[in-house]
């Protein structure tokens, strides 16, 4: 017997039993009418969506591993769609006479359909059928690719249908193409800001967990500040770096270059003497030294770095967004896709140290350029735009606000995104490399390795999964965290939630948060992708 | 020529691991370091590719000072292997080998010759193992691409910390004796650290006994079992020293090609009983038109059947009674013991008798070089 089976079966039928299957509203904001799937039943074709939740009960006790998989997933599957689809068709006909269910003289200006429970709980019955025929079918000894395609056959037709347009009453979609524009935006600006602070925290992150794997007296200080970040909530961080960052703003630019300047040369003759003392100094001195020209070198780096990321999403977001650039900006992708295309398809498809292979790795490179090339090319093209420097006059009224950083906007969320990101970044960093043999560095030092080779050729490539680790789960808590942004006026996708909460409307929440969702799921396996590629087939997880 | 000239190593901690070394490791040789835990031999050996820094004294390497080289171009000279072998699992067995050939800059067609050549020596197929990754290799296979590694670029020294250690003593045994007939093709200088005295005598050309940081005694195998220098050496050799000694000596040295008590299958039994008597022995052996050892005859058969010798004889398998060239002067003991003889016949490969080892000779070894401090160990 097949319990999962079963199981999948009971939730379906339950569902449907009690729970509503679609809501019908008056407009945007009021609550609606709930509908079972039995309020529905005067149509005869609703009973077969009952009957397509028993399938599972019953096909439960078949006992053949093969014909059981093979009737769940044709049964799973038709469950899934018509899920789907019958609820919708249903909608359809409420909407065209609402007046009867929502009562006389009711306030329907624009009425909406809206998913509810029955729905969801019919899809998770259908989805975990699925996984009980494609677990059948796995101890029956099916291919994995075959059945790949039985379990993803019914998503994909479904995605077809939306697509196509035939579950467009549901709210959702009836919010989506009210918004369709700004939430292109949106995602831009939510994207951009994962992106670059992702990027920065990468820098940053390894760089420290790099540095707390060579000297295991600072470990556990940039171990434990890291960790002390982590800890403060997402809102007060925002909220800390308001004041900082308002004042930073309100700095001459060139007041600030040439504070920026003293700091370098501050940090250049502290760090210089530590360099030029070597072993000179008493141990104790030596340590405080070292954390002297770590903090001196720290101030100039991340006021450029925060000044300089500010900026560069201003041209970014600008020459994404804004419909004057759309060439450059679609050139730039096209480029990056190729690139990837080409890059990762060399690796995968052709032997190493051919010909073909050489060409690819060479085509790579010169996509790269290009990629690089056209963004430069949108940078400019953007920087011309008003919207990117404001009304100057001239260098000397060039305040720093000017460049992008205030203290509400997008620049407190970048910082506060990469200091989110430091701490999966720094660990798993220090984590991998610290886990590298003993043995295997030390044979490499005995085969004459200098100290880069065997950065770059032992530790890094076997600390690498274990880095990358830290890398997904910083970009995926990063998609999240982004949403919180828009308190301080960042933007991105928390605007639709922000917006949603206020008007108790579910499909604005909704609007922000399922891109949002998808957005994490895409860039993790985007991800995994990069680590499966570039991580050794001898180090890899063995896969059940 | 790797020569240690008062080589002191003393740590930051105040300890000193190594007390004034001297000592010549003799070219195409593999001297063994061996001594207790912190007797400072992996110590030694770490100093000679700068691994560790020298405190006190130099290290001549092929007769120069062996700081006077770039540590990473001295270390990509001398092969290198360890216990724990320290094979990188992200490298193919091929990318592993290459690893100093590729820092020497070797072109790929010549490092490719290279490697299919040394998995060739190390006894794996190049074209089964080249492409693998270490994983996919058992223990004693990584060990043996560890070796192969060592060798990559040809190096004329080698250092070997207890290469074999972490292997099961079976497949120990096989990669002791492979790696012996490799070094009697590739003859490198060896400097070999274990604290295995039996792997100590099996592999070394010389020893080197090392004691909280000093040489307590440096001599050929034979020469420590036979005249260890005080009583630690002999405590460190263990008690069976005079077995451990048969162990070094061929049956081919000890073995008595002429006087060899043997008759004929179609001997009658009278010239059966005149050979024993004439050898002074209680048994003869048996071998037939070609010299082929069928058996042995002795008193006891000679007396119960007295007519015949073919049914007065014992038949034996060669392979069971004889013992080879090749074999050890202990493992010919081990056989006597087993059956109560005091003479074993020595068989070539195809069973022809060739010789005879006695009791009595394997004694007069033991005896001759017991030095006269010692103790008589007890006759039996």
């Amino acid at each position: 017997m097949n319990r999962i089976a079963a199981l999948g079966g009971l939730i379906a039928t339950l569902g449907f039993f009690f729970v509503p299957v679609i809501n019908l509203k008056p407009n945007r904001l009021a609550s609606g009418t709930g509908f079972g799937l039995l309020e529905l039943t005067g149509d005869g074709r609703y009973f077969v969506l009952f009957a397509l939740a028993l399938v599972p009960l019953v096909l439960a006790f078949r006992d053949d591993l093969e014909s059981r998989g093979w009737l769940l997933s044709v049964s799973g599957s038709a469950l899934f769609l018509l899920t789907l689809i019958l609820p919708a068709q249903a909608g359809v006909m409420l909407l065209e006479n609402p007046e009867p269910f929502l009562g006389e003289g009711a306030f329907i200006r624009s009425p909406r359909i809206l998913p509810s429970g029955g729905l969801a709980l019919g899809l998770l019955g259908a989805y975990v059928t699925l996984f009980a025929g494609g677990r059948d079918l796995a101890r029956a000894g099916v291919q994995s690719w075959v059945r790949g395609v039985t379990a993803w056959a019914a998503p994909a037709i479904a995605a077809l249908l939306l697509v196509g347009g035939q579950f467009d009453v549901y709210s959702i979609l009836v919010e989506f193409y009210a918004n369709g524009a700004a939430l292109q935006q949106k995602f831009v600006e939510h994207l951009l800001f994962v992106f670059i602070s992702l990027a920065v925290g990468f820098v940053v992150g390894v760089s420290l967990g790099l540095w707390a794997s060579r000297d295991e007296r600072v470990s556990p200080v940039i171990l434990y500040a890291v960790g002390i970040i982590q800890t403060i909530p997402s809102l007060a961080l925002f909220g800390v770096l308001l004041v900082p960052l308002a004042r930073l703003g309100d700095r001459l630019f060139l007041e600030t270059l040439a504070f920026f300047g003293i700091a370098v040369v501050v940090a250049v003759v502290i760090g210089g003497t530590y360099y030029f003392l070597a072993d000179r100094e008493p141990a104790r001195l030596r340590f405080v030294h070292l954390l002297a020209t770590a903090v001196s070198a720290a101030v100039p780096l991340v006021l450029f770095v925060g000044i300089f990321v500010s900026f560069v999403f201003r041209l970014a977001n600008v020459g994404f967004t804004s419909g004057n650039y759309g060439a450059a900006s679609n050139t730039v992708g096209v480029f990056f896709v190729l690139t990837l295309v080409v890059w990762l398809g060399g690796r995968w498809l052709l032997k190493p140290d051919t010909r073909a292979r050489l060409i690819s790795t060479w085509a790579s490179l010169a996509l790269l350029a290009g990629t690089l090339v056209s963004t430069v090319v949108l940078f400019v093209q953007a920087s011309g735009s008003s919207r990117i420097l404001g009304r100057v006059d001239s260098l000397e009224t060039l305040t720093i606000r000017d460049l992008g950083v205030s203290g509400i906007g997008v620049a407190p969320a970048l910082i506060a995104l990469t200091l989110y990101s430091l701490l999966p970044l720094v660990r798993n960093t220090y984590a991998g490399l610290n886990n590298v043999d003993n043995a295997i560095i030390d044979s490499g030092r005995g085969m004459g390795m200098t100290p880069t080779q065997r950065f770059f050729q032992i530790e890094l490539p076997l600390a690498f999964p274990v880095i990358m680790a830290g890398v997904r789960n910083a970009g995926v808590a990063l998609v999240g965290i982004g949403t919180v942004a828009t308190v301080i006026g960042a933007g991105g996708l928390g605007d639709f939630v922000i917006q949603g909460i206020v008007n108790t409307s579910i499909d604005q929440i909704l609007l922000g948060a399922i891109p949002a969702i998808a957005l994490a799921l895409v860039l993790d396996a985007a991800l995994r992708g990069i680590e499966g590629l570039l991580t050794s087939p001898g180090i890899k997880q063995v896969q059940n | 020529m790797i020569e240690f000239q008062n080589v002191v190593k003393r740590f930051p901690d105040g300890f000193t691991a190594v007390k004034g070394l001297d000592l010549k490791v003799r070219d195409g040789e593999i001297t063994v370091f061996i001594g207790p835990s912190g007797c400072g031999k992996t110590t030694s050996m770490r100093m000679v590719n700068r691994l560790l820094s020298i405190s006190e004294g130099k290290i001549l390497v092929e007769g120069r000072d062996n700081r006077d080289f770039p540590a990473e171009e001295l270390r990509r000279k001398i092969g290198y292997a360890i216990q724990q072998i320290g094979l990188f699992p992200h490298f193919t067995v091929l990318d592993n080998i290459a690893v100093v050939p590729r820092m020497l800059g070797w072109d790929e067609t010549r490092i490719r010759k290279r490697v299919d050549e040394l998995l060739d020596l190390v006894g794996l197929d190049p074209d089964i193992n080249r492409d693998k990754y270490p994983r996919q290799l058992s223990g004693g296979q990584q060990q043996r691409v560890g070796v192969a590694r060592a060798l990559g670029a040809d190096p004329p020294i080698m250092l070997m910390d207890e290469p074999f250690g972490a292997i099961d003593p079976i497949t120990r045994e096989v990669l002791q004796e492979e790696f012996l007939q490799i070094q009697e093709e590739i003859s490198k200088t060896i400097i070999f650290v274990t604290h295995d005295i039996d792997e100590a005598i099996k592999m070394g050309d010389r020893i080197a006994i090392l004691k909280d940081g000093a040489l307590v005694q440096y001599d050929t195998p034979d020469t420590i079992l036979a005249h260890p220098k005080d009583r630690f050496v002999r405590d460190f050799v263990g008690a069976d020293r005079a077995l451990k000694r048969l162990g070094l000596i061929r049956v081919q040295d000890l073995m008595d090609e002429e006087v060899i008590p043997k008759v004929q299958i179609r001997d009658d039994v009278d010239k059966a009983r005149r050979v024993i008597d004439e050898h002074g022995v209680k048994s003869a052996f048996v071998v037939d038109d070609e010299n082929i050892l069928k058996g042995w005859v002795d008193v006891d058969g000679i007396r119960h059947s007295p007519r015949s010798l073919t049914e007065a004889m014992m038949e034996a398998d060669f392979n069971e009674i004889g013992v080879r060239k090749g074999n050890t002067a202990r493992e010919a003991l081990s056989a006597m013991v087993a059956r109560g003889f005091r003479i074993t016949p020595v068989v070539d490969r195809r069973g022809k008798l060739v010789g005879s080892i006695t009791l009595r000779a394997l004694q007069d070894l033991v005896e001759q070089d017991w030095g006269e401090d010692e103790p008589q160990p007890e006759a039996s």
